[in-house]
Formats: structure tokens, sequence, C-alpha cells
């Protein structure tokens, strides 16, 4: 029994994938806790398929797909900027189209010159084949996000929460919303090997949503999202061997499956608990609001 | 550091300001305040009193004119902390995790380092601003859990962390209890008393003269501005409003020859504005605008 649970763990490359996937599910769950308070899940969602034309090209011309990648993702949110500005439209529709159209061009690209880059690992990841080159090139990212995050968090928390209150202290808020977007596409980028572009989105934004269900307090909901993030991704790496199934899958049902039980149960903004507050306020209105 | 000696001033002149769709918001704005004042900057929904607000708070950038504090460009000042601006309740996310004490730490960054650690002298300044509003005992709470004054309070205790010398409170009394806004007018009274320059964007005429001793009337410009006893008048107000204001007039109305008995005027949570027979202001009680009376029955008598 434990010889063959520890099987996956004398495969080089199983190592490679568990580590690796622990280190991006771990940077993009600390992200995902400004991405969901700041109501970017679905410039998330963007940015994570608007990568793919620039990570087909880099491959072609031989540059570290992460470049690639990153000049496209920040060209479709300074495209969504420009469109929104100067249209009427609402920004939900700006962002279909303007992501949509990067993704297609993407797909476009890769089947045209289908040799050089598998379409596969690039909508779906592949983190079991990830190259070593890849591999530093992940590790940089996250280093650097990690970095980033963890000496301006409190900048970018109250560039969240009350922008004008930051201008007003003189924080230069144009800086720290392309911090953001930066930090957005890049981590983007680095979940793209390991999930695919198609669930990127879900490791940016369901350990940060499934923090904020369980704590009212930003310190914990960093700590809650990062520990789902980075066991979810080990988990699901690992169990994946025995599935024989998507990586990406493996890792993204886990946390969806810990989202709805932190749906279902937390004590506070779970819908059990909601109900129980609901009914004791029904009960006894008067004597818990004196009790407060 | 702010010298507290400095003579704190805000100056608005000639500020243009337009939108993308180029629209003119505000157009050859003017007036200027000295410090320990209270200001209103009264005007409907629309005509440019918010826009005026981010100007001077360094939100947006006039298309033409220049707005001072303390002598400085407004980034100058931001950059010493000068401003400090408690929003209106509407736009705050109060689900964000974030506590009482997170939320007045955050009027501290200015001073903080790199990382925006707090230091004990951070700390001491934030815990006395929350004694300050009476809301020590709530550091702990998440915002969302707070009544609307407590959550305005709050936010006062921010500005007041912040150390600002021009405070700008945008609508404050916006679903606030009777005793959180008298103690959020003794608090501002305080500070003006303190050579602070408070500005309060509002369209409570009726609060205006009770607490406030300037006023900015606007309309897409400056329509008025000065000692709200020369400025605070129904004709500038007509001007301001146009036709937007409710009428009650008494000698008009059924309340007339009431032989000595007194007339109740009830209204909701905001306070009404009533003129007397001289077109001055009347106030709520005689008692606070003692001196005022005096003046206005030394006058009468001159006629």
């Amino acid at each position: 029994m434990i010889e063959t649970l520890l099987t996956p763990l004398q495969y080089d490359y199983m190592l490679k994938a568990i580590f690796l996937s622990g280190v991006i599910g771990g940077v993009c769950a600390f992200l995902s806790c400004f991405i969901t308070l700041k109501g970017w899940s679905l410039m998330g969602d963007a940015l994570s398929h608007s990568v793919v034309p620039g990570v087909a090209v880099a491959y072609y011309a031989g540059w570290p797909f992460a470049a690639g990648a990153f000049v496209t993702g920040l060209l479709a949110a300074v495209g969504m900027g420009f469109v929104k500005a100067n249209t009427r439209l609402r920004e939900d529709a700006v962002i279909g189209v303007v992501f949509t159209a990067f993704f297609a061009l993407g797909l476009l690209l890769i089947s045209l010159y289908p040799s050089q880059v598998d379409l596969r690992s690039i909508v779906f990841g592949n983190i079991l084949g990830i190259s070593n080159p890849d591999i530093v090139q992940v590790l940089i990212i996250s280093g650097v996000t990690l970095l980033v995050l963890g000496f301006k968090w409190r900048d970018l928390l109250l560039f969240c929460f009350d922008p004008n209150q930051a201008r007003a202290l003189g924080l230069n808020t144009t800086v720290l919303h392309f911090t953001l977007l930066t930090l957005l596409s890049a981590t983007a980028v680095a979940a793209l090997q390991t999930v695919g572009a198609c669930l990127v989105v879900a490791m940016l934004v369901t350990p940060g949503a499934t923090a904020y269900l369980l704590t009212d307090r930003f310190g914990k909901m960093i700590g809650i999202a990062m520990s789902m993030g980075v066991g979810s991704s080990i988990v699901g790496a690992y169990v994946s061997y025995f599935f024989d199934g998507s990586t990406g899958g493996c890792i993204v049902t886990l946390q969806s499956a810990l989202f709805v039980a932190a749906l279902v149960f937390a004590p506070k903004h779970g819908l059990i608990g909601q109900r129980a507050r609901r009914r004791a306020a029904a009960l006894g209105a008067g004597a818990t609001e004196a009790a407060t | 550091m702010n010298p507290v000696s400095t003579e704190m001033s805000v100056c608005v002149s000639d500020v243009t300001a337009s939108y993308p769709n180029g629209n003119v918001a505000l157009r050859a704005a003017s007036f200027a305040l000295e410090g320990g004042a209270i200001c209103a900057l009264v005007g409907v929904n629309g005509s440019g009193k918010s826009t005026l607000f981010k100007a001077i708070m360094g939100l947006l950038k006039p298309t033409a004119g220049t707005v001072t504090i303390a002598g400085r460009p407004v980034k100058a000042a931001l950059k010493e902390n000068l401003v400090a601006y408690v929003p209106q309740s509407e736009e705050v996310d109060w689900s964000f995790p974030v506590s009482v004490w997170d939320v007045v730490l955050m009027g501290r960054y200015g001073y903080m380092n790199f990382m925006r650690t707090p230091r004990a002298e951070d700390r001491r300044i934030a815990e006395e601003s929350l004694v300050r509003v009476g809301m020590l005992e709530f550091r702990e709470r998440q915002i969302g859990e707070l009544s609307g004054g407590q959550r305005k309070r709050v936010f006062l205790a921010r500005a007041l962390a912040q150390r600002g010398r021009v405070i700008l409170l945008d609508e404050p009394f916006t679903g606030v209890d009777v005793n959180t806004e008298t103690a959020i007018i003794a608090l501002l009274r305080e500070l003006r008393a303190a050579g602070h320059i408070i500005l309060v964007s509002t369209h409570n005429l009726g609060s205006v003269p009770e607490f406030c001793d300037h006023v900015v009337l606007i309309n897409r410009t400056v329509l008025a501005a000065g000692p709200i006893a020369e400025v605070f008048t129904e004709e500038n107000l007509q001007r301001t409003f146009g036709g937007a204001l409710r009428h009650f007039r008494f000698d008009e109305s059924t309340v007339q020859n009431h032989d000595g008995r007194a007339v109740t005027l009830l209204t909701d949570d905001e306070r009404p504005l009533v003129f007397g027979k001289g077109g001055h202001v009347e106030y709520s009680k005689r008692a606070e605008h003692a001196e005022i009376l005096k003046k206005r029955t030394e006058r009468e008598g001159d006629d």
C-alpha cells in the first residue's frame, strides 16, 4: 500500500511537477486575494487567455515563453483600457471582445504552425512535461511576484480598498494599478504551465474567494488562501499520477471542492451559518442586539 | 512633518475641468480659504461639487487654472500628508476584510517606511485618534459590523491619524444618527480652532448654517463664496438651485396669525433651512448664536 503511494515520488518528473505546482499554486493564491477584492476576476480570465498568442510567437522565435506571453498579456490589458475609455461599451463587453480576439489569434497561429508548439499543452497545461528552461522562468516569475507582494501588500491593499485615500496620501495609484496588472499577467503565464490557459483563472480566483468566505481579516485571508493554493496544487499534482488524468483538472477540481465546502460550512459567511444567524435574529432580535 | 505654526490655506483659482467626452464639469471656479474654517460646498448633484473636491484632492487634473494648498501645488501638499479625506459611505466596500484598526492605520501610511510597517509612534497616534472619536473599544471589529454613525467616525479617525490640515468630508451626515452628528460637529469645531480647514460637501442645506462659517455655492462654477452671513442668502441659494428647491412659506401657509403659540417645523433627518422675515438665516439654538442675534437686533435697531 505504502509502496503504491510512494511510487509517484520515485519519478523525477513527478517530483518536479509536484514542487512546481505547489510554488505556482501558492503564488497565484497570494495574488488571488487582491484579485477577488479588487473585482478583477474577469480580468484574470481575460489575461490568461490573451497570453496564448504571445506564447506561440515566443516559441517560434525562440524567445523565452514568458517574454512573449507578457507582451501580449499587457497589450490586451492596454487594449481593453483603451476601448473602454473611448467607447460607450460596458466593461464586460470590452473584456469579452478583446480577450477572445487574442485567444483566437493564438489558436490560429498554433494551428498554422503546429510542429513547434503543442496546442494541448498551452490550453490544458503540461506540468509533467515541463522543460528545464521553462522551470527556471516559472521560478523567476514566482520569486519576483512573491517579493513584490511581500513588500508592497499594504499599498496594494489600500489601492484595492480605497484608491482615493491612496491618492490623497500621495501614493502613485497608476503605478500600483500597473503593478497589479503586471503581476496578474506574469502569474497567469506561470500558471499556464500547470493548469493551462482555460483553468488559470481558477488558480487566480478560487483560493482568494474561498478564504474570503472564511475570514474577515486580510492577514488570515492570505494565510488561508496560500495554504489552500499550495496544498491543493501539491495534492492535485500527486493524485493525477494515479488517475493518469489532467493535472490541471485535478488541482482545480480540488480547489472547487474546497470552495463548495467553505460555501456551505463557513462559520459566518457560509450558507448554514447565515441561516442559523437569521433564525437566531428572528427569534431573539432584541436580546442579541442588546448583547452586542 | 507639518509645522503647525504655518498658516493653512486653500486657494482655487480659475479652475476649469472637463470630462473625457468634452463636457465641461466646472468652469473658471475660484475661491480661497484661510486656516481655521469650516466651509460647506453646496450645489445640486452634477453641479461640479465632486469635481471640485477631486481637484483639491489631486484625483483630477484641471484643464485650466490651479489649486494650491498652503501655497504649494496639490501634489506637493499630498506628499506632506496635508490633505485628508473622509469618503461618502456609498463609496466604501463595507464587506472588505479590514478591521477598524487597519483602517485607522492606513491614515499613517504616508509616515511609514517602504513596507508600511507601523512604528510605535504610528500606533500611538492611531489609538489617540480612535479615542478622540470614541471608537477605541471597536478597534478589532470588521468595518461592516458597525452602525452608520460608527462607520463615519472610523474614517474621521483615519483623517485625524493622518494629521491632515485640510480635511475633506463628502456628505458626512448621510445615514448618521443625531448623536454622531453632534459629536462630529463638535470635533470639526475643535479642528477649526486648531487652525485646520474643513471642507464639507453637502446638499443638506439646513445643516450648513449650524456648523459652517464659510460657504461656496456651486453650479458649474463658483456662484458665490465667503462667510455664511454674507453669502448664504435666499437669493444666492435660488441662483444655485434654480427651481430645484422646495418652498414652505410661513406667511402664505396656514400657520399665520398664530397668536403667541409656537410654530413647530418637523423634518426627517435633514435639517430644515429657515429664513427669517428679514431674509436672514434662522438658527435652531438661540444660545449658540447669541452673538449673531445680538448683532442682528442692533442692526434692526439702527434701521
